[in-house]
């Protein structure tokens, strides 16, 4: 198990063109945690995941993976410990094959190529994408390359899973597969999503998002049996 | 199936079907080699030119691709090859040799030898395509010495050309299912179809770059492929280097006609 938590401190962050996606957030998730992070569209869910992998950088404040914090020259440190599912799997299906996308990561990490291997394998096979290591993501339904991208990430064997809106697109067959994929995922797991039914079945925890700041941050239960919350912040 | 999905598979398949088995750089070594052989020929001396094309004919066959295939793609390279070598029989007009009473002046030679040049030199590199897939010939051009981020860069652009191809598919699919049947478009609607295909394109490539650096990219792309190089590979290039040589050295055509004659 890891010890990796992740702490945002007062993180502000603004777009080039002014807009203002984040203005203040302060949280922090420990070790093992499983948290859901809910808001509205442009509540700045991706961009505080986009800032946890190191893909942006806060305007202001800090946020911290472990003891590190992310900056430009800890990026590398940090996004071998973090992994991300974007929101978009096509995304992250770029090469021609399946199997060259989910060993894309750990060939970066320049592991031998036999452990590359049984690593590809072994995500595949928890994502239900066995055999499919030929296929181009071309080839693949909307639910599989939602699969294939999260093996794009297990195959990193990351301490800490980002997730934005994985359940998006998915029959409910797949969407259920997925669940029961990220219960067993034993790490940290941050998720960004719109799907509370999820949110609720996952995370113990939820951190509710409403123009850049945190406007709720506790039990996913409280949030069911309070329907004020949800509603205060657009969601209901 | 429309034409475009077709093309966008038919590349793709040319990676796919690689698989992770070992590969060599010899096939790009002798490309190589044959290109050198078949540029060096001087260009007004076609006929010098003929007997090469037996390297493309013979290599297709032993590949098991066919020649008939390679020879098919090769034929879209002749629009440009006419273009380039068009000129040469309009200002050259020298006479070099007679065919009966037809005078043939040096500018026909050399357009004749542009074309074949350029068809077998296409050929040879649709060979190596076919046989090898571009990701393995970026990563041999990588493996015999030529600089690591020249190689990345012309994968990269290997790569968007797909972004390019599925954001066009996904978009003649949109102006498929609201254009009831309607086939041509006005020129300034295909500029702004051009510039929205850019845009989205230019998005996603964003968003692929991204996950790129995620997931560890840090400039060189990784490709996995093992390589190997053993007593096959040597065989196989000490073979085709004395054949291309052969080819390109010996005067078959003086030959067979002294064998004719006597």
């Amino acid at each position: 198990m890891s010890h990796h938590f992740v702490k945002y401190t007062n993180v502000h962050y603004r777009y080039e063109d002014g807009t203002e996606a984040l203005k203040g957030v302060d949280f922090k998730v420990t070790h093992g945690e499983r948290v859901a992070l809910l808001g509205l569209n442009g509540s700045g869910k991706s961009t505080l995941l986009l800032l946890t992998d190191a893909l942006l950088f806060p305007s202001e404040g800090e946020v911290n993976v472990g003891d590190v914090p992310v900056t430009k020259k800890t990026a590398e440190t940090i996004r071998r410990s973090v992994g991300f599912v974007f929101q978009d799997p096509d995304d992250m299906l770029f090469m021609p094959s399946i199997y060259d996308d989910v060993a894309f990561g750990p060939r970066n990490m320049n592991l031998p190529e036999q452990e590359v291997e049984r690593r590809v394998n072994k995500s595949l096979q928890e994502v239900g994408l066995k055999g499919m290591e030929e296929k181009s993501a071309y080839q693949l339904s909307g639910g599989q390359r939602r699969s294939a991208a999260i093996a794009c990430v297990l195959s990193m064997e990351p301490d800490i899973l980002l997730l934005d809106e994985p359940s998006a697109n998915l029959d409910a067959r797949a969407r259920r597969s997925l669940i029961e994929l990220l219960k067993g995922f034993k790490h940290t797991i941050i998720l960004a999503t719109h799907d509370l039914e999820m949110a609720e079945e996952l995370c113990e925890r939820t951190v509710i998002l409403s123009e850049g700041v945190v406007a709720f941050d506790g039990n996913t239960s409280q949030i069911f049996s309070d329907p004020e919350i949800l509603k205060n912040v657009g969601l209901l | 199936m429309t034409k475009l999905e077709k093309a966008y598979l038919a590349v793709n398949n040319i990676d796919r079907i690689r698989r992770r088995t070992d590969s060599s750089p010899v096939i790009l070594l002798v490309t190589i080699i044959y290109l050198i052989a078949v540029l060096s020929v001087p260009v007004d001396r076609p006929q010098g030119i003929v007997w090469l094309a037996a390297y493309p004919v013979i290599a297709s066959e032993m590949q098991g691709i066919g020649y008939g295939k390679v020879f098919v793609k090769s034929i879209w390279i002749l629009p440009l090859l006419v273009i380039i070598g068009v000129f040469n029989p309009i200002f050259d007009k020298v006479t070099v040799l007679h065919i009966g009473s037809l005078a043939v002046n040096r500018g026909w030679l050399t357009f004749i030898s542009i074309i074949f040049r350029g068809l077998l030199s296409f050929q040879a590199v649709i060979l190596m395509i076919l046989t090898t897939g571009f990701i393995d010939i970026f990563n041999m051009m990588r493996k015999v010495g030529f600089p690591s981020v020249l190689c990345t860069q012309m994968l990269l652009s290997y790569r968007y050309l797909f972004v390019i191809l599925e954001e066009a598919i996904v978009m003649k699919r949109a102006r498929e299912a609201r254009g009831y049947g309607r086939k041509a478009y006005p020129f300034s609607m295909w500029g702004r179809f051009i510039g929205q295909l850019l845009m989205k394109s230019t998005r996603r490539a964003t968003g692929i770059h991204r996950a790129m650096m995620a997931r560890g990219f840090s400039g060189t792309l990784p490709l996995g492929a093992k390589y190997s190089w053993n007593k096959r590979s040597w065989i196989w290039l000490i073979s085709w280097t004395a054949v291309i040589a052969l080819l390109r050295f010996m005067d078959f055509s003086k030959i067979i006609t002294e064998i004719i004659v006597r």
